[in-house]
């Protein structure tokens, strides 16, 4: 890609993105509802993990700090990593409506991304102030890292995190070039994410047999791994494995689009007039 | 110039069969049976640069699925394609920013916002300069009489003024070849005439090559000097509109429409399988 075709490719996202704030905006009660919904479910889990480690005597692996931080912040990580696009990207290429997209100048996996960034802006704006109530509920306990170059590491796991999630939603979507329905897959990830992704279970909390086998597959890179680092429960070799493992994952699921992509294109039947 | 060029192009789709009831659903569940369709068969043609044609055929002849293939949203099956020096199914940006399809039964725009805004993502998309998008625009709305309804909403323009507004979109890049397919469909006779009369206007004054398909006789006759027909898959006819109708009437006849139309005498327009006929 030459510079000229980046800067433009740069520009027209930005214009998207800018489209696309507006048309969420038109939603904006629903997106205050999602986003109520978004704040209230890590609060549920904090309330019944908070029960449980006072039940236990603080016999849980994590402390009732890290519990409260863990669950405080998993709102914006999981609406900065959260996708929907799937069933949309799969209907599209079974009821033709992609032929739109491949008649523009400009490869789907980039002009996507701004319906993705131009809609969690919005979210974010109303998600905020929720998370900061939800701190200030739990203000004893909650412990934010004083250190900047945490926050850095956080924002970067957070967007290699997002690029992740973006890229496996993006990928099953095309599955849709081969079968009928992918709603099926859809759900199985579903359930493997809200399993494995520390999303009601923080991951510390599974059998010390399995650990090894969540550090290796991709769900903890989409939700636990940002908010591991946040919190301190890594150490430094921990920490750059993590990071490895988060990239690693990511790159991978860049070769499965481009594949799926090119082969998809030669099956696509472009149905409908 | 040639601006268009198929040769011996074909496509063949595959699909799976199922006998009917549950006993096919079972049995297809364990062996199934691929067929073949055979939807376009070894189709050559050339349009030059400025040409507008035709193309005719009765539902499931060839005409779409040759014109996605020349769009590049296709692969052909065999023989080859080439749009103005470019390979279609590429999809090189390069070719990308020299063409535009407008299907009448699929749209562009986004029903949330006014037309403004989708034309702004396509300034960026076609990489136009604000002087050449401002000039495109002007000469457009101008030629579509359009400029009161660039900030409505596009979920409150009527279907006429929607396809408008497509044609509006799909053009702002003056592309060198436009492809529609059926662009006035569901559209009353006031509506087609002016998107006639607007294509018309667009081929004289700045040369864009067009290749249209319709089921409006109308929209062949008045727009188009030439008309290819085609018919389950093959090109049946090349040449002047007025010499097309009895080779795509016969075509209809030969496919064994129901209630297919005699070639002497003019059918209902409407009528199932059949082309509407001028009066």
């Amino acid at each position: 890609m030459t510079l000229h075709e980046a800067a433009r490719l740069w520009r027209l996202i930005a214009q998207l993105i800018k489209v696309n704030v507006m048309m969420t905006l038109e939603y904006r009660a629903a997106f205050f509802i999602y986003m109520l919904n978004a704040t209230a479910q890590p609060a549920m889990s904090l309330l019944v993990w908070l029960a449980v480690n006072d039940a236990s005597g603080d016999a849980l692996p994590l402390d009732r700090a890290q519990l409260v931080t863990y669950y405080v912040l998993m709102g914006i990580v999981a609406v900065v990593t959260g996708t929907w696009g799937a069933p949309y990207l799969a209907a599209d290429i079974r009821n033709g409506d992609l032929s739109k997209d491949l008649m523009k100048p400009a490869p789907l996996i980039f002009t996507a991304v701004g319906n993705y960034v131009g809609e969690k802006i919005v979210k974010l704006g109303m998600l905020l102030p929720l998370v900061a109530l939800l701190g200030w509920l739990f203000r004893d306990s909650l412990q934010l890292p004083g250190e900047p170059w945490r926050w850095l590491l956080f924002l970067l796991s957070l967007l290699i995190a997002a690029s992740l999630t973006y890229l496996m939603d993006f990928v099953q979507g095309l599955l849709a070039f081969w079968i009928q329905d992918v709603s099926g897959v859809l759900a199985l990830e579903d359930l493997l994410e809200k399993l494995l992704a520390g999303r009601f279970i923080p991951l510390a909390f599974f059998p010390p047999a399995l650990a090894p086998l969540l550090l290796v597959l991709p769900w903890r890179y989409t939700l636990s791994f940002p908010l591991e680092v946040l919190t301190g429960t890594l150490g430094p070799a921990a920490l750059a494995a993590g990071f490895a493992w988060q990239a690693g994952w990511c790159a991978a699921m860049w070769l499965m689009y481009r594949v799926l992509w090119r082969y998809g294109l030669r099956v696509y039947a472009a149905a409908g007039a | 110039m040639t601006a268009i060029e198929a040769v011996q192009l074909s496509k063949t789709y595959t699909y799976h069969h199922k006998a009917p009831g549950l006993r096919g659903s079972l049995e297809s569940l364990f062996r199934r049976r691929t067929l073949e369709r055979r939807a376009v068969d070894h189709v050559s043609f050339a349009i030059d640069q400025g040409e507008i044609v035709g193309f005719l055929g009765p539902n499931g002849a060839g005409k779409t699925t040759t014109l996605k293939m020349l769009c590049g949203l296709l692969y052909p099956s065999g023989g080859a394609a080439q749009v103005l020096g470019h390979t279609p199914h590429r999809r090189e940006n390069a070719f990308l920013k020299r063409i535009a399809l407008v299907m009448g039964q699929k749209n562009l725009l986004r029903r949330d916002l006014p037309v403004q805004e989708t034309l702004l993502v396509h300034k960026e998309l076609y990489d136009l300069s604000t002087t050449d998008f401002r000039r495109n625009l002007d000469e457009l709305v101008d030629l579509l009489g359009v400029r009161q309804l660039l900030d409505v909403q596009v979920r409150k323009l009527s279907l006429g003024e929607r396809m408008k507004m497509e044609l509006l979109t799909a053009l702002i890049h003056r592309p060198e070849v436009l492809f529609l397919d059926e662009p006035t469909i569901g559209l009353d006779l006031v509506s087609q005439q002016r998107v006639r009369d607007f294509l018309q206007r667009l081929n004289r004054e700045l040369g864009t090559t067009i290749l249209l398909t319709s089921h409006y006789m109308e929209d062949i006759r008045h727009l188009c000097p030439r008309a290819l027909v085609i018919d389950q898959g093959r090109i049946r006819f090349d040449g002047p509109f007025e010499d097309a109708l009895s080779a795509l009437l016969a075509a209809a006849s030969a496919a064994g429409v129901e209630n297919a139309p005699d070639p002497h005498t003019l059918p209902e327009p409407g009528a199932p399988g059949v082309l509407e006929v001028p009066q």
